[in-house]
Parts: structure tokens; sequence; C-alpha cells
């Protein structure tokens, strides 16, 4: 009995002296709202619509996969076809994020890639509104000259596509005439390259 | 021994006798308030650092003013009353807690010649008086009609009860060696503190008084992770906040009995009188402090087999011993 | 097999004894499980567990959705071990499916599951301080989950409800930054351990509140179905990732830990050793990770188990957490049974509970290590 409560004694000054020598050593917490704190390079928030170097925009093109994954159902998308194009794009970009889990499906199955994490991290809000988000706004002014550049790139490529496939004829007769004439495997292998890059 | 009435007589500066009985409440009513400030915000700070926090920095230099914007907080507080109360009890509970304590403090000698007022038998009318804390608290909790209140209340006076006894089986030693009830003549007695003497008389009577101020790890009464809040558990407002002034006033009072009985009072070198002793009671409740934030609490039964079994033992053979080498 | 005397009918005439509601409003409850107590004084008559006021209906939404679509959930059963859940339902559909896993995402699986051990044992021993009344281990042991979660968080991009796992690997790789900090963090945790050692185990208040409460012995916890550390501190050397090893568990050197006694002291030992061995597992992992790619390059687009009953189970931080799975080929499936480890525990109560005193209620009930919507499923 008195040997325990000599045990136990030593065993309670050790215990001080292990918070005691915490209060020398520099806090660990971090003064929030003056000390903002990096968040990592995977961090995880309402999902945004990033920029496609090649569009110069966003590159949401209204296919619904996001909108059909997300378990939470708290994804919207609008889109129209645009005169004289063959893609569509979005017109309504929705996420009511308090209805969000960050799961990240949604980023998984978008097959332009142009689903993105939002590096906020102190959204609060008092009405349901504050978290509905319309991520098509930042992208908004620039839409309509998106739009115009690639629909000169649709017609462009389309051209492309026309003259390659002429191309592709005019190197078949070519050939034809070729076999016939037997010259010229060089000018049909230029138009063969060419007929490839028109169908990439 | 010199007799300490002769020394300040602080109602002697009044003519009137009224008047000075409203200063010395307004003094002491004022350092119950300062004090407890002072040591929440301490206390605050201890842990936070302790705990590698940086506790109360927003409000004043240092957080030194947070406590106060707590307590204007609670002040502006509704002051609830449950239906289901007993209301007579319910509501003296606070006034209970919090009476004895302007009354304890004015014996306390705090220098030399610093005295409210000083008899012969300051030490046994103090140790008397921090007893009837335990009645507000058992008011508290069975005036409330809460199980959980009920709980505390029952523990906090078997607890009380129990640690009173081994408490004053520390004291006497001392007394013996002065022969002396005074808290003064105590004090004055000393050429060198008493702990060197009474080591194990020391440590029984700090035990026991973070016993009777209920604070961890034998804050049973008020275990918040079984009982809630224990006996103040329907408490609100500024009638907790009581709760809360007295618990902080009754560490100083205990703390100062020690500082009187063991460590030599306001004796020390260098600095005057009043200094050195408040730097002793304030470095005990430090390390009061210290014991909440890092033991965890003992078990109802735990705690009583410790006084009964523990304290009371060493305590009796502590002052047998004390007995025989005094006779000797 | 034995059972819970009724002790919970209110006799007439007894005015000696009476009920308390513990719950579930309660600190200590953790969450919102509420125990009705039959007590004498202080002196526990009977207990009795009513749970459900934390009820999400997790396997009733197993059945309203796809595959997929339920991997957020899994992580927000047991939220304190989610990555594991995470993962465990993963390997249960791929067990079911035979999609191979790659290389690196197996190794990947094992640092992250084994992390959300350690950040589930260390939140379990801060709050189980807090329950005995020691604030500042708290403190402290959240203060190591924090670095954990950084940990987790760089790679997750979550710190909580992790929904990293995906069928056939995992949604992101590692870099050598995550690999360096998991290894590194384990030499300090080392350090850590001996501290909180000092602070807590060999505290003689906390040893007389733990030693000899709560007993769960080795029949009473195989008669109930208990797992996990609360059935190794009770002698019974049972751990799944030694005894069906699942993933790559078999790969590494480790030991189950085992303590004698089974109670509270037994079940907090047998979690510091644990959490040791996870050490020793992350080190393992992080040095023999190979390079490769994270996600199977052939998994169905629809994810469709074959029809009948498919069975997985992992060991989670808590215990023995099972999938039973139904499925009749669809996208959806049938049916999916969760058994939980702390649905489990928290059934024998009120067996362990009587004879207790009311503060030992707290110190048992932490022990076990509850999480209220893995009860509640």
């Amino acid at each position: 009995m008195f040997r325990e409560t000599l045990i136990g004694a030593w065993s309670l000054l050790v215990g001080m002296k292990v918070t005691l020598s915490h209060i020398l050593r520099a806090p660990v917490t971090s003064q929030y709202p003056r000390e903002r704190i990096e968040m990592s390079k995977a961090y995880r928030n309402v999902i945004r619509l990033i920029e496609i170097e090649e569009i110069g925009s966003h590159d949401c093109i209204d296919c619904q996969a996001c909108v059909r994954v997300c378990p939470s159902d708290c994804i919207n998308v609008e889109g129209e076809r645009p005169d004289g194009m063959r893609k569509k794009r979005a017109t309504l970009f929705e996420v009511e994020f308090a209805l969000c889990s960050e799961c990240g499906l949604c980023l998984d199955v978008c097959p332009t890639n142009t689903l993105g994490y939002s590096r906020e991290y102190d959204q609060a809000g008092f009405r349901r509104d504050d978290f509905l988000y319309d991520l098509l706004d930042e992208w908004r002014d620039k839409e309509e000259g998106v739009r115009t550049r690639l629909r000169e790139e649709e017609a462009q490529k389309a051209a492309t596509k026309a003259a390659a496939a002429s191309k592709v004829t005019a190197a078949r007769k070519a050939k034809d005439e070729a076999a016939a004439k037997e010259e010229g495997p060089a000018a049909a292998g230029d138009a063969g390259n060419s007929a490839a890059e028109g169908e990439a | 021994m010199t007799a300490p009435h002769a020394t300040t007589q602080f109602f002697h500066t009044f003519d009137n006798p009224w008047i000075a009985i409203a200063a010395a409440t307004g003094a002491l009513l004022g350092f119950i308030t300062i004090n407890a400030l002072w040591l929440i915000w301490l206390e605050r700070k201890v842990s936070a650092r302790m705990q590698r926090r940086y506790g109360p920095t927003e409000v004043g230099p240092f957080g030194l003013l947070q406590t106060l914007a707590d307590v204007v907080k609670l002040v502006g507080k509704e002051l609830i009353t449950p239906d289901h109360v007993h209301r007579p009890l319910y509501l003296i509970a606070p006034i209970l807690a919090f009476a004895p304590l302007a009354a304890l403090l004015s014996l306390l000698p705090i220098d030399a010649d610093w005295v409210f007022h000083d008899f012969d038998i300051t030490l046994v009318l103090l140790l008397a008086f921090s007893g009837l804390n335990v009645i507000a608290i058992f008011a508290a909790g069975w005036g409330s009609n809460n199980k959980y209140a009920l709980l505390g209340a029952v523990r906090a006076v078997a607890q009380n009860i129990s640690y009173e006894i081994p408490l004053l089986l520390a004291v006497i030693p001392i007394v013996l060696m002065t022969r002396s009830l005074s808290l003064h003549e105590i004090a004055s007695a000393q050429s060198y503190p008493f702990i060197l003497v009474q080591p194990l008389a020391f440590i029984i009577y700090f035990i026991s008084a973070t016993a009777e101020t209920n604070r961890a790890p034998f804050d049973i009464p008020e275990a918040e992770s079984e009982l809630i809040a224990g006996f103040h558990t329907e408490y609100s407002g500024m009638r907790f906040g009581v709760f809360f002034l007295a618990e902080f006033t009754n560490m100083v009072i205990v703390c100062a009995v020690a500082t009187l009985l063991f460590l030599g009072g306001w004796k020390g070198p260098l600095l005057p009188g009043f200094v050195w002793f408040f730097i002793k009671v304030y470095g005990l409740i430090a390390v009061m402090m210290v014991f909440r934030w890092t033991f965890p609490r003992l078990r109802f039964d735990q705690l009583m087999t410790f006084a009964w079994a523990i304290l009371v033992p060493l305590a009796l053979v502590n002052l047998l011993v004390t007995i025989v080498v005094l006779k000797l | 097999m034995m059972r819970p005397k009724s002790t919970m009918e209110l006799v007439p005439g007894d005015d000696e004894t009476y009920y308390l509601n513990m719950g579930p409003q309660h600190p200590s409850t953790h969450g919102v499980l509420r125990l009705r107590l039959h007590l004498e004084g202080e002196r526990i008559l009977g207990a009795e567990p009513v749970i459900g006021y934390g009820h999400r209906a997790h396997e009733k939404m197993a059945e309203n959705r796809d595959y997929l679509q339920f991997l957020p959930n899994t992580s927000r059963i047991d939220y304190l071990s989610g990555m594991i859940y995470n993962l465990g339902y993963c390997q249960a559909i791929e067990k079911a499916m035979q999609i191979e896993v790659p290389e690196r995402a197996e190794y990947i699986r094992v640092i992250c599951a084994e992390l959300n051990r350690l950040t589930s044992h260390l939140l379990w021993l801060g709050t189980y301080l807090l329950d005995l009344g020691g604030f500042t281990p708290f403190l402290y042991a959240f203060d190591d989950r924090e670095k954990l979660l950084d940990i987790l968080d760089s790679v997750t991009g979550s710190r909580l409800t992790y929904c990293y796992g995906r069928f056939g690997g995992v949604s992101m790789d590692v870099d050598d930054t995550f690999l360096r900090a998991a290894a590194d963090y384990c030499t300090y945790f080392r350090k850590r351990l001996d501290e909180y050692h000092a602070l807590v185990t060999h505290n003689i208040i906390f040893r007389h509140r733990t030693k000899g409460v709560g007993v769960m012995g080795p029949e009473l916890a195989l008669d109930y179905g208990v797992s996990g550390p609360c059935l190794r501190a009770a002698g019974v050397a049972r751990d799944l990732r030694k005894d069906e090893p699942y993933g790559i568990y078999d790969r590494f050197a480790f030991d189950i830990v085992t303590a004698e006694g089974g109670d509270c002291f037994a079940r907090h030992m047998v979690r510091m050793g644990e959490m040791e061995q996870s050490l020793n597992i992350i080190e393992q992992a992080v040095g023999g990770i190979p390079d490769g790619p994270v996600l199977a390059p052939k998994v169905p687009k629809r994810i469709r188990p074959p029809a009948g009953e498919h069975y997985f189970a992992v060991e989670s931080a808590r215990g023995h957490f099972g999938m039973y799975l139904r499925s009749d080929g669809t996208d959806v499936p049938v049916r999916l049974k969760l058994r939980t480890p702390s649905f489990v525990h928290v059934a024998t109560m009120p067996v362990v509970l009587p004879g207790t005193m009311l503060a030992d209620t707290v110190a048992i009930l932490g022990s076990i290590d509850i999480v209220i919507p893995e009860i509640d499923r």
C-alpha cells in the first residue's frame, strides 16, 4: 500500500513534468482569421470549371455525365447547340454546395476534364442561396468570343477535312494514274499524311 | 508574541463604524471579483500554454480583459428558474456559497501589520466557515431537483466531510508547535517556513485543500463528463457565475492558509511582505492549476479510500511523531 | 450464452433505486447514444442502450443508388476510420467483380488505411482521457492527429470523410512528399508515444480508474461477437489483417497486440500497441512501394457484380467491418448489409455495466470506442 502510494506519487510527478515541459514550447494552433492556412494541393471544395487551353475557356459540353453520377443530385447542367456548331455548350451549370459531399466522382467522369476544385475554404452563409454556385459566372463574358472562335475552328476543321477528303480522292486518282504511269509515289505519301491529320 | 490588535486596525481609521463596515465590505468584494477575474484568466492562460494553445488573446493586452467580457455576458444573461426546482433552496444556494467569502477573507493577515481584524482563534473560525461551502453545494443540488445535480451534491457532501478530517489533522501539528490558533501568530512564529519540518503535513493539507475546493482531480461533484455540471447544472447567468466566483475565492483562501501555516506567510527577503504573501499564494494556486490540467479525475469511491485509508493514517502518524518530538 | 438480466422494469414500492437517462445529449456518450441506467445511489443495477438517434439509413441508401454512388457514404458510416471503410468497400466490390488492383495502389491503400487507424486511435486516446477528466492529453492527441490529417489531406483532399478509393485503385497518385511525410511522422510519433505513456499509461489515477473496470472476458467477447481491440484486450489474438489477410497485408511483418484482463486498461494498452504496429506497417509500406499506375486500366464502366452473394470484411480501427452484398447483376445492390463493430460492442453494455459505479460507465463506454453513426447505420 505504502509502496504503491509512493510509486503513484512519482507517476503523478512524471505526468506533471510532461505537461510543464510543454509550457515552454511554442503553441501549435494558428490564429485563424489573421493567419490563413495554405490548403493542400489535393484540397477538395466546391467544383469549378477550369480553363482548357485549346478552348481558352471551360469546355463543358453538357454531356450530363456529372449530373448522372452525382450521389447527392447537387449538379444542374443545361446546354444548347450554338448555331453553326457541332458541339454543345453549357448555358447553365449550378452546384448546390450545401448538398455536395465532395466525393469527386464528377471529376472522374468528366470527359473533357474541365471540372476542378475551388481553393476557397471559408464559405459560410446565412441562406441556402449562399451555397448555390453558378459555375459559369466567371466565364460568361468570354462566352461569345469563345463561341465565335470555336465556330471558326469547327468551320476550319470541316474545311480541312473536306480538303483532306478531296485530297484523298485526288490522291487516289493520282495513285490510279501512278499505277498507270508508274510515277509519283512521293506525292501519294504526302496526300496520305494530310488525310491522317484531317481525321485526327 | 506581539499582539496583532496593536497593528493596523483598519476599522479605526474611520470614525463611523458603519462607514468602516461598508468600506471593508467594498474592499473585500472588490478583491473577490478582481481576484477571480485574474485567476480565471491565469487558469486559461496556464492551461492553454500547457496544451500548446494561445488562450485568450483578443480582448485587452494578452487577453486580460477576456474574463471581464465574460462576466458582462454572464450578468446580461437571463436568470432562468426551472419550474421543478425547490425555489427557496434553489435561490438561496448561490448566496450561501458567496456569503462566507468576505468573512473568510477578512481573517487573513496579509502582512505583518495588515490585518482586517485578528483574534485568538482565526484558524478555527476560518476552517469552520469554509465548511459552509458544502451546505451551499448541497442546497444547490437538492434544490435543483435534478438527478445529476443531486448526485453532484451527494458526492460533494461525502467528499468535503471526508477531506475535512485529514485537513484538520494536518493543521494540528502546526498548532501544537506554535501553541496558537491565531493565523497572525502562527505566521509570525515562523523564523523558517514550517514546510521544512512538516513536509508531510503540508502535502496532506494541500491535497485535502484541493479536494475541499472541489478542484480536479477531485472535482467529482461537478465532473462534467459524468454529471454534466454537477450541482450547478440548473443554474444560469450570474447565479452560475457566483458559484464560479466562490470556487476561485476558496482557492485563494485555502492557499493563503497554506502560505500562512507552512510557507512563512509574508516573510521573505527584499520585497515587501504582502508581495511575498501573494507570490506564495498564487504560486500554490498555479500548482493546483497544473494538477487540474494534468490528471484524470478520481472515482468517487477511490476518492473516499484515498482520504480514509491513506491521508488520515498518514496525518495521524505525522501528528503522533510531532507530539513525541515536541515532548522530548 | 450469457444474456442480460432484465432489470429495467420499475418495481412498485421501490424507493431506493431510480432511473437515469444518460444521453442522448450528454458530454460523454460521444454523440447521440442514450443509456437508460437503473441506479442505486451511484451503483448501476441495470443498463439499457437506446440507439437510433443518429440513424441515417446507409444500408437503405445503398439499395437506391448504384455502386459508385454509394462510395461517399462509406466514409460516413464510421467517420473516424472513414478511409478504412472506404477502401474496404472498394475491395469488396473488386473482389465480387474480380478486378485486379495495381501494386502501387495496394501499397497506397495500406499506408492510408494505417494512417487512418492512427488518427482514429489518437482521437480515441484524447477523448477517453477527456471522459476520465484529463484535459491536456486530449489536446496533445488532437495536435498529433492534425499532423496526420495534414498528411492524408495532401493526397486525398479531405480531412475526415475521405472518398479516396475507386474500384480498381485509388483516385489520386501519391508523391514523394507524401511518402516522406508519412515516414517522418513515424519517427516523430514514436517519441510522442513515450510521452503518452508517461502522461497517461503510468499515471496512478488513470490506472486506478481503468484497471479491473468493465471486464469483458474472452468468453463474453466471443459470445457477443466483439472484435477489434476490445477482443484482443480479452486475450484473443484475432486480427483480420493477419488471420484473413486482405489486400497485401500478408506482406508486412507486424504483431497482433493482445492484453490480458479484458478491462479498460487492457483495451488502452492494446490500442497504444496497435499504434506502434501501424507505424511499423507504414514504414515497411513506404519502403517497399513500387512505381506504376494507381488505377486498374480495365475497370468496367458499369459496375455490375455478378448475381449472388458476396462477403468481404476488413479490420477497421474498431474491429470487424463486414459487407454482405446481394446482387442481382444490375447496377443497384439488392441488399448491402453492413456488419459494424460498434453495434456489437454497445450490445454488451447491459452485461458489462451492472455492478459498476456511475463514473465507470463513462470509463467503459469510452474504452470500447463507439462511433454512433456506425451503430445506427
